[in-house]
């Protein structure tokens, strides 16, 4: 269904009053719920990482302790670091918790991760040549890509991604500005020079490696491996965890794509039009929702970046109302129903072809 | 030597806590942990436990606090920055210190007293939450409107203060720390009516114990605005050009003060002023002045009303870091140190303390300072 520039214009209207609603009335409530995040991430970071040197007691310590830090982990890049580096608490005025200050526990540069996160992919969400997210360079998951011998082992290279999934985030800014490789893409513009690109990511990388591969090892004295082993493995959890939440809010069957001459000069109506129909939720209980850091609610997290995330599930009717009234698909299924579309795609478009997931606006 | 010993030892720490917690230093890692029962402290700055508060007048309230051992002490006339939690939120507003230097030495006291505007966000906030609050954030005293009688290099004849309304505070402190009188002191207190005069009955005392100092209440419901040049040449002894001045009040007051004394051939530099009072509300004027600094550079910009701070700042040659120009990304984000703006999205009016503002979607609803 086409929408006019005027339905897309009160449409932009109703998700502005949803979004205001909430917005007018931040206050203790959302900063209490993100202090206490804060300090469950702390103390299941410390505890783990001194559960994991007592696995000489019984190695169900040990495994507790991997289970804490992978928690810790997860906890810190999802429902506190990804929110906070939006900026939704910024209206906090808490230096702990603000987007300019805030760095996580990911081998991505924080700073480096606003610039591909926050500006590119969720200003020009699924504009193929835009958001260098939709694919991430390696993948092809629609037909506006050219098929290419490679996309035929590209479940494999999913997996790999997915395995590696922090390195893959923190060396995307750098395969985008071709700062290794490559020829440069004629149009785009550096805010960064390359070689401050290389000692962010450097830097951060190896502080990282240092403090989960040498410097904890190192004070676990006869306990080493064991640490060093339980780290390794809290970062392959958080990995595999973190990749899999996002590939599922967009990477679904019915999410759509868009062409850089359909949003060129776009209304605020037709930007959010294209957000939720190039994104998707997945369900589950609240514990579930909060270690994706409510990315669950993909649809509401892309209308709303700077919205405190522990109101998407309370928006979500709203919106999902909102959406069915203008006769916008609003993509929302079971967690593994989603997960499986996710690689039913990436399957698909391994081969040549496949059926066209541009959306349709006024413009096509 | 010591110096790039330090330095080095602060670069190395730093990475140390960048490595171990992804904080720039510790504290900011372990502060949530550590006060997660108390979340009123900003971690940036000291605690002071609040002992006891009380109305001087009906709009001006007094609280005593007692500032934790890392905070370092005042000269008197000197401000603090205070912060508190309201609704979620840090916010803060400067307040110049109300006690003397010996209260603090003896007691490790000190007392600030704010006037509760009708319409100060801070102010309200905190006559509202005083009764129940522990703990208040300050940050170290500082501001050079300060009064040392003793080590001053120019001695001056006598010496002259102004004050009009709450601006008695950090006059009061300045009289009550004074240890050994040297020298005359006058004070013109200007107040509306005298029930609004704080510190009355104290300076009431002060003059009746003291021979050089000579305390004026000038009521100006009954006879009009004080006339400070006339005042004083009315005292035939007395030589303008050999005394020092401390004018502190609303800024029209003490410039225009400042304007009179100096055509009296009174040298600037015998004149310090500290501005008192809300910021002049935003309907001043379609144009308001922005001062930005970047990395220690000052750049004045004229700022339209209703026009986005990012895009002023690019068509007078500045370029601000921004990602998507609509409220998105948070990339333009940076510290507003004064002054009030418009969020152009929402149409709200931003307080007129320190915060953080999205440049793309924020205009200038009064003369501001910000830092890129």
């Amino acid at each position: 269904m086409k929408l006019t520039e005027q339905q897309l214009s009160e449409l932009a209207a109703e998700l502005d009053q949803v979004k205001a609603n909430v917005m007018n009335q931040l206050g203790d409530k959302e900063a209490r719920y993100i202090r206490r995040m804060l300090l469950t991430q702390r103390l299941s970071a410390i505890s783990g990482r001194i559960l994991m040197v007592l696995g000489f007691v019984t190695p169900w310590l040990w495994v507790f302790g991997v289970a804490l830090l992978a928690l810790a982990k997860i906890l810190d890049n999802m429902e506190i670091g990804h929110n906070v580096l939006h900026g939704q608490y910024d209206w906090m005025n808490d230096p702990v918790l603000h987007s300019k200050r805030f760095e996580w526990d990911i081998a991505c540069d924080a700073a480096s991760w606003q610039r591909t996160h926050n500006f590119e992919h969720h200003t020009y969400t699924n504009i193929i040549g835009k958001d260098r997210d939709f694919g991430y360079g390696l993948l092809r998951l629609s037909n506006d890509f050219r098929w290419r011998l490679r996309n035929l082992w590209q479940l494999v290279t999913y997996l790999l991604l997915s395995t590696l999934f922090q390195w893959g985030v923190s060396y995307h800014e750098l395969a985008g500005e071709r700062v290794f490789f490559g020829k440069k893409k004629a149009g785009r513009v550096n805010t960064v020079n390359h070689s401050e690109l290389k000692k962010a990511f450097f830097g951060k990388g190896a502080r990282q490696l240092f403090k989960d591969y040498v410097f904890f090892p190192l004070i676990a004295g006869p306990m080493w491996l064991w640490v060093l082993a339980g780290n390794l493995l809290a970062n392959l959890i958080r990995n595999l965890w973190t990749s899999t939440v996002i590939f599922c809010g967009h990477f679904t069957a019915d999410v759509h794509t868009f062409t850089q001459a359909q949003c060129e000069g776009e209304s605020r109506g037709h930007w959010y039009y294209r957000q939720i129909l190039g994104s998707s939720n997945f369900t589950g209980p609240r514990w579930f929702h909060i270690l994706t850091g409510h990315l669950s609610c993909q649809i509401e997290h892309h209308l709303f970046p700077d919205m405190p995330a522990l109101h998407y599930l309370t928006v979500a009717p709203q919106v999902q109302a909102i959406a069915k009234k203008y006769g916008i698909a609003y993509n929302c299924g079971s967690f593994l129903r989603q997960y499986a579309t996710v690689v039913a795609r990436i399957i698909r478009y391994s081969f040549p072809g496949g059926k066209a997931t541009t959306a349709y606006t006024l413009r096509t | 030597m010591n110096k790039s010993i330090s330095s080095w030892s602060q670069r190395l720490y730093r990475q140390f806590s960048l490595m171990l917690a992804n904080q720039p230093k510790l504290g900011y890692y372990l502060k949530p942990l550590l006060r997660w029962n108390n979340p009123q402290l900003h971690p940036d700055y000291h605690s002071a436990r609040v002992i006891d508060f009380g109305w001087e007048t009906e709009q001006i309230l007094s609280v005593w606090l007692e500032p934790a051992s890392s905070w370092s002490g005042f000269i008197p006339g000197q401000h603090l920055l205070v912060t508190l939690l309201h609704r979620g939120r840090y916010i803060s507003r400067s307040f110049s210190i109300s006690s003397s230097s010996a209260v603090f030495a003896q007691q490790k006291q000190i007392r600030i007293s704010c006037r509760i505007q009708p319409e100060g966000q801070f102010t309200n906030a905190l006559a509202t939450a005083i009764s129940g609050l522990t703990h208040l954030s300050i940050s170290d005293a500082m501001g050079d409107f300060v009064f040392r009688p003793q080590s001053d290099s120019t001695p001056y004849q006598s010496t002259v203060m102004v004050a009009a309304g709450s601006g008695i505070t950090p006059l009061w402190s300045m009289l009550s720390s004074v240890r050994c009188w040297t020298s005359p002191i006058v004070l013109f207190y200007c107040v509306k009516e005298s029930r609004q005069a704080a510190f009355l009955t104290e300076l009431k005392l002060l003059a009746a114990k003291q021979p050089l100092f000579r305390l004026q209440l000038i009521e100006t419901a009954v006879s009009g605005r004080l006339d400070l040049v006339t005042e004083l040449t009315t005292n035939a002894d007395f030589s303008l050009s050999q005394a020092q001045y401390f004018l502190c009040g609303p800024a029209a007051m003490s410039r225009q003060y400042q304007h009179d004394l100096i055509q009296q051939g009174v040298p600037a530099a015998a004149i310090h002023t500290e501005l008192f009072g809300l910021a002049p509300p935003g309907s001043a004027g379609p144009v308001k002045q922005a001062l930005v600094l970047q990395q220690g550079r000052v750049n004045k910009l004229q700022a339209t009303a209703g026009v986005s701070l990012l895009q002023l700042a690019e068509q007078q040659g500045l370029a601000p870091r921004f990602g998507c120009r609509i409220g998105v990304c948070y990339q333009c984000v940076c510290q507003k140190k004064s002054g009030q703006v418009l969020n152009l999205r929402t149409g709200q009016i931003s307080g007129d303390g320190p915060e953080q503002i999205q440049l793309c979607i924020s205009a200038a609803h009064s003369d501001l300072q910000i830092e890129l």
